[in-house]
């Protein structure tokens, strides 16, 4: 689909820079308001590691958190994946795949009267728990559910 | 021309439910092309979304998000006739915004 | 016009006097075969890459096995394969490393590996499959002269088998059968697997509940809008289908329910998207090869724009008879290294219903109507000649050029196969 991306550039009327600024670590360009990218968290090998780097000592299990994910999902290319936090105060979801060779996948921070919810496709390298982690003013809370990843047979 | 995000806004309660399909490779950096080549990291790294202007979700994602990205969020005391955008920015800085009324539920 | 004319002064040229040929004998039988036979068609080019080089790798970096299968047959040759033949003797009780052989069993590179249709006892990975029986006791009901013929050619017991020669077709070596052999031979104990979506005999068949025509769910839709940019787009000789064809809505309501069809002309059956390129060479002059982006989007739109009308192909012609008979025939073909033919795993007769490793086997009828469709797995939009493609080459048999005839005639079986399903393109799937 190389074909979309081009027509969004000439609509954009920007050069593509060569350099990559993926794990700047900056502020992200255009909005200051954005958080920094998390890069320790997102190069974090374990899952462990990634959650320290939010900040999480101990992540309290809740079962206000409905992590709606597919038992067997049919490929690891395209797992959804939709969380909702019913803890008062939720101020960020952060999703982690343990078994992902960097286990943090995404972090969703809500203000201004966004409900604490979210839905996404998730890519998984195999059969893993994918862990919904809620910071709600300063405390931790987390549930897990195992998603399998369905193994082929027929050439994928 | 194609637009190259697609997105949906609708009244459902008292919150807008908001889904929005962006086109992109969400390249992880490990895949390799037709010539055997490893294709360089490039992904989506920051979406914001706004509400009437405000930031109501600010979303830092990784290489281990679907190519062709989804995103559905809500936004509570929404209307109908809210305006709605949704930003992106990627690892080479390039960038895709669009946005969208909320229809009545 | 003579050659395979490139620029496209000479393609305008060259089509300019297909068009006056095919106009000028328009003119004959009933008013819908006299409508048929004017539509303008290129003749003489291929409609799809020459020579026809197979895929590397898809939009998320799947890759396609690149072997040469010339040795086996395939959808165009029905000669090649070895027959059965008696498997070699060896001495009695057969030497092998159970170890090595339970490797093997579980290796899904070597082959698509045992487990992929099997339960193997207490040592059976995740998601085995149900298309063969359990073997579980094997060990302990079968001696080792069966089992080593079975494995080196099933057809020695089993004329039809599913299962491939693994010693005949020489995906394994004699060494490693022997492996294999001395692995089954350490079956001896029923195996229970209680996690009922680990059970392929307990495990729910996957559901189709996604909205393909949501744009926020099936990237598909790009290639929709993209399909209708192409209809609007002036080509090279200055017109654009949207100039001959002011009103798709009302015009294609059912245009596409009735592909694919026989085309006299061709002496055999055109598809959606094949029809795309040869028209388009005819009139607009715009070059819309096959499983380009461009003829995707395109037969997308035009099923599309069909969305809701019942699967009804012509068959009243010969022609059309004739291809629905070969296009059966060649469901029932054995081809590749691992023997396999299209009715082995898509009818009901067979084995569809079952599992193949974890994923699901369908049967033919009810599954063709989404095309073209979105595929999750690959990242890419696909043809239902793609499709076909891919089968092909999964059972390591060489695939055709999408416009090859015999897809075509398979085309039609399967169309005639789902009479009444209705359309609903673009789809969305694994």
């Amino acid at each position: 689909m190389h074909q979309y991306r081009r027509k969004l550039l000439q609509a954009l009327g920007s050069a593509v820079p060569l350099a990559i600024a993926a794990g700047a670590g900056l502020l992200r360009a255009g909005n200051a308001l954005a958080a920094a990218w998390n890069k320790t968290g997102f190069e974090a090998k374990v899952a462990a590691d990634a959650l320290k780097s939010l900040g999480v000592t101990g992540a309290q299990p809740s079962k206000e958190i409905i992590l709606a994910a597919p038992d067997i999902a049919e490929n690891g290319a395209q797992v959804p994946v939709t969380i909702t936090s019913k803890i008062p105060n939720t101020q960020s979801i952060s999703i982690i795949v343990d078994k992902n060779p960097f286990p943090l996948n995404s972090i969703y921070e809500f203000t201004n009267g966004a409900d604490s919810y979210v839905s996404i496709k998730l890519k998984m390298g195999q059969t893993s728990n994918v862990i919904a982690v809620v910071n709600a003013d300063g405390r931790f809370f987390a549930a897990s559910k195992e998603v399998k990843v369905t193994i082929g047979g027929c050439g994928g | 021309m194609a637009d190259p995000m697609k997105i949906r806004a609708r009244m459902e309660g008292d919150a807008a439910d908001v889904k929005v399909l962006m086109s992109h490779p969400m390249e992880t950096g490990q895949r390799k092309n037709e010539k055997g080549e490893l294709v360089p990291v490039h992904f989506i790294q920051s979406v914001i979304a706004t509400h009437n202007g405000k930031t109501v979700l600010d979303v830092q994602w990784s290489q281990a998000v679907a190519r062709n990205p989804f995103l559905g969020f809500r936004v509570k005391g929404a209307k109908a006739g809210d305006k709605v955008t949704v930003s992106w920015t990627d690892t080479k800085g390039d960038k895709g915004s669009i946005d969208t009324t909320v229809a009545a539920a | 016009m003579t050659g395979i004319a490139r620029g496209p002064g000479l393609i305008t040229a060259a089509l300019a006097a297909a068009f006056i040929v095919i106009t000028a004998g328009a003119a004959v039988g009933a008013q819908q075969t006299s409508a048929r036979a004017a539509t303008p068609l290129e003749l003489k080019m291929p409609a799809s890459a020459r020579p026809w080089n197979r895929y590397k790798v898809d939009s998320q970096g799947s890759t396609w096995p690149q072997t040469d299968w010339h040795n086996f047959n395939n959808l165009a040759t029905a000669d090649v394969s070895p027959a059965p033949q008696a498997a070699p003797a060896f001495a009695l009780p057969i030497q092998g490393d159970a170890e090595r052989g339970r490797a093997l069993a579980y290796d899904r590179s070597r082959g698509g590996s045992c487990v992929v249709c099997h339960i193997m006892g207490k040592t059976t990975p995740a998601q085995p499959g149900n298309v063969g029986p359990d073997l579980s006791t094997i060990g302990a009901t079968r001696d080792d002269q069966f089992l080593f013929n079975y494995v080196y050619d099933p057809r020695l017991y089993n004329a039809g088998s599913i299962m491939p020669p693994w010693g005949a077709y020489q995906v394994y070596r004699l060494d490693e059968v022997r492996d294999i052999v001395a692995f089954l031979k350490t079956l001896k104990e029923p195996y229970a697997i209680t996690d009922k979506s680990e059970n392929p005999n307990t495990r729910a068949a996957p559901v189709e509940s996604r909205d393909n025509l949501d744009p926020t769910e099936n990237p598909a839709i790009f290639g929709l809008d993209l399909g209708k940019e192409v209809f609007r787009r002036v080509g090279a000789n200055g017109k654009s289908c949207a100039a001959c064809h002011a009103t798709p809505e009302s015009a294609f309501k059912t245009w596409t329910a009735h592909m694919p069809r026989y085309e006299p002309r061709l002496k055999r059956v055109l598809g959606v998207e094949e029809f795309i390129t040869r028209h388009a060479r005819a009139t607009t002059g715009d070059e819309l090869l096959m499983q380009s982006n461009d003829n995707l989007g395109l037969s997308i739109y035009l099923h599309n724009l069909a969305n809701g009308a019942p699967i009804n192909p012509d068959l009243a012609s010969a022609g059309a008879r004739a291809a629905v008979k070969n296009g059966q025939a060649l469901m029932k073909r054995k081809i590749g290294q691992l023997n396999m033919a299209c009715v082995d795993c898509h009818t009901r007769e067979h084995h569809a219903g079952k599992w193949v490793r974890g994923q699901y086997l369908v049967e033919s009828k009810g599954t063709i109507a989404h095309f073209p469709t979105w595929r999750t797995s690959r990242g890419d939009i696909w043809d239902i000649r793609k499709r076909f493609q891919w089968c092909n080459v999964s059972v390591r048999a060489d695939e055709l050029p999408p416009d090859a005839r015999e897809y075509g005639d398979i085309e039609l079986a399967l169309a005639a196969l789902n009479k009444g399903e209705k359309i609903n393109s673009p789809g969305i799937r694994h």
